[in-house]
């Protein structure tokens, strides 16, 4: 039987565009982690340069892993997957092209303006307003291509539509709907706004949109990578489907509540803070649902994790998602917010998510794109190998320094002496945080070192599968 | 009234359009969830469900 027939052909140019951008992404915005950690042990390395003093390039750094990496990473396995699962093409390729293309030049401009300092000032929605809109009609343009893909698959060979696509349609539908809302302004000057939202009523919309950018975007998102190439890469069936159903839904009703729990202690009334907390402990159940249905896609194949290094960055950053997906509703309880809020442990916290969780589930699905995309073998399995140990050491250490740094900067703020005086000056705090500041950077260097060795890695993969094609071309003729 | 009564007790007369708008939207929504959980958990769904996730092994 001619199979050739029956297998369709994707649209997996595009693919290949956003697939090798997102490990350039993922150079760049690490680096610049790694830079504006430094600058925190050692201020000196500002170099007195405006553009890049630790105000600017934090904010360079959040929107480069966040929406630069992480939204190609989510485009790329977003179209991959699409076709995949539907067994068409895209709706529209030149779409999808032209969605890839706004969207670089968008967030090329957008690092740019950071870097001048041009900011709306809202945490994850830092981007002055023509490029907010811009981007949401990108975002707009990628989501309408996704949907009309799905809709016009074969209903008779495809009635189902796998799960992974509902996890991605959950993600892109409350990201539209939070990033507008939140974006709202009256805008002042071609590059100046102004929020709608003034008060106690900015910090809720901004940490409604805040919260649900971890939960929707960094969440949802990375697990509907995790659907798809958990079970590709492992061979073997999703654990329980219905269990991932039940995920989808939980997460989908849970995540749009818990926003509040960033304004424990605030001007907001009490009762919020205490509702974002008791939704933010209930998350545990489906999100320890989801991580187990994803490890114990294994059961009997655990052998595989010595030999099939991709698979051991995927089921790492399962183990990180079940911590964080813990530590996240722990750090949201008022007992423990007043000791962690405003300390280094939320920034810990946030890392064991970002460097963990969605970036080691986006590198072992790059990978294992890159391989099946450009139909050959990685130039190298014993560097990814390498790149698995230096990811995981590097994330260690990270989190660990910000444990220690934070749950001590918060009892050293919160320390009185016998006089009802506090104990220690701010300043105190702060050289106290200095080892800790110097390990966290140590840590960003082994995991920027990782992606260093992955982007080789991956040109030289796409060097050698060139070279076999022209070869066998040759051969030919 | 004890503590927990003044803490769940609330002023029905004083609840805006605003307020009753997320009040029954957000009930609605918790239905329509344990609807999704029944529907999903109903043993007689098992087998169709279940036999959705063999079909992504072969897809590519």
């Amino acid at each position: 039987m001619d199979t050739t027939m029956t297998k369709p052909q994707y649209d997996d140019g595009v693919v290949k565009y956003l697939t090798v951008l997102a490990v350039v992404f993922l150079v760049l915005g690490t680096a610049m982690g790694t830079m504006a950690a430094s600058q925190l042990a050692w201020p000196a390395l500002n170099f007195d340069i405006a553009e890049i003093t630790f105000a600017r390039l934090r904010v360079m750094h959040t929107n480069t892993v966040i929406f630069a990496f992480g939204g190609m990473t989510l485009m790329a396995t977003a179209f991959y997957t699409v076709q995949r699962t539907n067994g068409l093409k895209l709706y529209s390729n030149g779409l999808a092209w032209t969605t890839a293309i706004l969207f670089t030049i968008g967030l090329l401009l957008g690092v740019i303006s950071l870097s001048m300092g041009m900011t709306q000032g809202k945490e994850y929605h830092e981007l002055i307003w023509p490029l907010d809109i811009a981007v949401a009609l990108v975002w707009v343009m990628f989501t309408f291509n996704f949907v009309m893909t799905i809709a016009n698959r074969n209903k008779q060979t495809h009635s189902h539509v796998y799960v992974s696509n509902w996890f991605f349609l959950g993600m892109m539908i409350m990201i539209t709907y939070l990033y507008v809302v939140n974006g709202l302004a009256i805008p002042v000057s071609m590059f100046e706004s102004y929020s709608i939202f003034s008060g106690v009523q900015d910090a809720m919309i901004q940490w409604w949109w805040g919260h649900n950018a971890v939960g929707f975007f960094l969440t949802a998102g990375f697990l509907a990578i995790m659907y798809y190439f958990v079970p590709k890469q492992a061979q073997r069936p999703v654990y329980s489907y219905r269990l991932s159903v039940i995920h989808f839904w939980a997460l989908m009703f849970g995540y749009v509540w818990l926003g509040a729990h960033h304004l424990q202690y605030t001007a907001l009334p009490d009762w919020t803070g205490s509702l974002g907390a008791a939704i933010s402990l209930a998350m545990i159940i489906p999100s320890w649902g989801g991580a187990l249905n994803g490890m114990l896609t294994l059961s009997g194949a655990w052998d595989r994790l010595r030999t099939d290094y991709i698979l051991r960055f995927l089921v790492m950053a399962l183990a990180f998602y079940a911590m964080a997906t813990f530590e996240g509703p722990v750090m949201s309880a008022k007992t423990v917010n007043a000791l962690s809020h405003y300390t280094d442990w939320t920034i810990g916290h946030v890392h064991s998510g970002a460097l963990g969780w969605v970036a080691m589930v986006s590198i072992g699905a790059i990978y294992h794109m890159v391989m099946k995309l450009w139909n050959t073998e990685m130039y190298s399995m014993k560097l990814i190998n390498f790149h698995f140990w230096l990811a995981t050491i590097g994330t260690v250490l990270y989190i660990v320094a910000m444990w220690v740094s934070g749950i001590m900067q918060g009892l050293m703020w919160r320390a009185y002496d016998e006089y009802g005086m506090l104990a220690y000056t701010f300043a105190e705090s702060v050289s106290a945080m200095h080892p800790y500041y110097v390990m966290r950077t140590i840590g960003g260097v082994l995991f920027t070192s990782g992606a260093v060795v992955m982007l080789y890695n991956i040109v030289m993969t796409l060097r050698m599968a060139k070279a076999r094609q022209t070869s066998a071309v040759t051969a030919q003729a | 009234m004890s503590d927990k009564q003044h803490y769940f007790s609330t002023d029905w007369a004083a609840m805006t359009g605003h307020d009753w708008a997320g009040l029954i939207v957000t009930v609605l929504i918790f239905f329509g969830m344990a609807i999704a959980f029944w529907w999903a958990l109903k043993p007689s769904r098992r087998k169709e469900l279940e036999e959705q996730k063999y079909k992504v092994l072969d897809d590519d």
